[in-house]
């Protein structure tokens, strides 16, 4: 019974999934080109092939290794659809874990089971609409908006990032102290006694370290 | 206005911008509509994934108005519809325009500086568009094969794929907040402040079970409140 149910969901949910995942990510590499093409075109604005090369690589040279680090390391958080909707659409640590974290958390739903899959996917899709409708916004009239904001307003938004990041990790940090202890103890000594470590370094150390924590705790209670 | 800011708001390259910003939009209602189909196979009724939906939608909005702000900073230098274009995709604002930036080097000018015209914007535009492909790329042909892995740590079993993720997201939010932590003044207040908050409000939402979905945006602004208090 648990195993056809699994296989049922597998068809209808992961499957097509992963089909149109992988449809929408690619097309949206294609899309991208349109505006480097569209400045060619119009403004014959096209540079030199070894300009656009020497570009690449220095911003390669910077982000590469997130192109698998980051999909790999939020991978075991996001689940399969997770992953597709947030790597198109971005804003990973601020918006789409805090939104598919919320609304798993507001349903009450178990960790790990499909229901909370297919909660944080509804999550997710809620808070891309949400970012698409206020960066219109901002792009079209951004800065006739932002003469309405009071200027104390626009400071604290400059803490906005610590304000999410503490917060979740409060809000996990309840449900399992000892993993919590453990990753703000990993981090806070690779950041603040080694230091020397690179980002596509720590990511992965401070996720899998903190998983393999978990995993050893796991099997060692359930002994 | 800068010779190049024209063409970077040329009415057109909003068009070129259209198809991205449009697709993701049509993946996250194709992905809903997937997951309501679904629903009723795992015990989740249709009530409960418009909220799931909702409770996503509004949880967003403080994080949304933050990206908002820093928006500006970057329209400023790239122009209105690039800025539409790549903070609707994977990519911030840093990101971009240090992408941008490399672009103008790789042309042997400074970004936005003396020299920078049309053709070095158009290699700025080169570099954020290639830079973000990477990201594109990697999920678009392998994403399918983490789950693989995924089901093999676990060995099948839910409860502990849950507290693998419940161990992941610390992870990656230990390693989110732990910067700020070091930097110390407003941000580390910023940061203690909404984690207090936040635990306050997580054992009170056992008595007022509403609140939870309210959890992070109220935090977020105590938080936020504290330091600009600590900053004077």
């Amino acid at each position: 019974m648990e195993k056809t149910n699994n296989q049922t969901y597998h068809e209808s949910f992961t499957k097509p999934i992963i089909k149109v995942g992988r449809i929408t990510l690619l097309l949206a590499v294609a899309f991208s080109f349109l505006p480097p093409l569209y400045l060619w075109m119009r403004y014959d604005a096209l540079p030199p092939l070894n300009a656009i090369l020497t570009g690449w690589f220095l911003i390669a040279s910077i982000y590469g290794t997130y192109y698998f680090i980051e999909p790999i390391s939020f991978f075991p958080i996001l689940g399969v659809a997770g992953t597709y909707m947030s790597f198109l659409s971005g804003n990973i640590g601020n918006m789409r874990l805090p939104c598919a974290a919320v609304a798993q958390e507001a349903l009450k739903v178990e960790p790990g089971s499909e229901k909370a899959e297919l909660v944080a996917t509804l999550g997710i899709a809620g808070s891309i609409i949400t970012n698409i409708i206020v960066v219109t916004i901002a792009a079209i009239a951004g800065n006739q908006l932002m003469a309405i904001f009071p200027p104390v307003v626009v400071k604290a938004f400059e803490y906005v990032l610590p304000s999410i990041f503490g917060a979740m990790f409060a809000m996990f940090a309840v449900k399992y102290p000892k993993y919590g202890g453990f990753a703000i103890t990993v981090t806070l000594f690779l950041l603040g006694v080694v230091k020397v470590l690179p980002v596509w370094v720590l990511i992965p150390v401070c996720v899998f370290s903190t998983i393999s924590f978990a995993t050893f705790s796991y099997k060692k209670k359930a002994k | 206005m800068k010779e190049y800011l024209e063409v970077a708001n040329d009415p057109i390259l909003w068009l070129m911008s259209l198809p991205v910003v449009v697709l993701v939009a049509i993946q996250a209602i194709i992905f809903s509509k997937k997951a309501f189909k679904t629903a009723s196979l795992v015990q989740l009724t249709k009530k409960e994934a418009k909220d799931a939906f909702r409770v996503g939608a509004i949880s967003a909005i403080g994080p949304a108005l933050a990206v908002f702000v820093v928006m500006l900073g970057m329209m400023a230098v790239v122009g209105a519809p690039m800025t539409w274009l790549r903070l609707s995709v994977i990519g911030a604002a840093p990101t971009e325009l240090a992408a941008s930036t490399m672009g103008a080097q790789a042309m042997g000018v400074e970004f936005g500086g003396e020299g920078y015209g049309v053709l070095q914007f158009a290699n700025s535009v080169w570099a954020m568009t290639l830079n973000g492909i990477g990201w594109l790329l990697f999920v678009g042909l392998f994403a399918h094969k983490l789950e693989g892995i995924r089901d093999r740590v676990s060995g099948g079993d839910s409860k502990l794929t849950g507290e693998i993720g419940g161990a992941a997201m610390l992870g990656a939010m230990a390693y989110l907040v732990g910067g700020h932590l070091i930097a110390g003044s407003g941000r580390l207040i910023a940061a203690l402040a909404s984690a207090i908050a936040m635990i306050v409000l997580v054992k009170l939402s056992g008595k007022i079970p509403k609140l939870v979905e309210y959890n992070l945006g109220i935090s977020m602004v105590i938080g936020m409140v504290a330091a600009i208090i600590y900053m004077g």
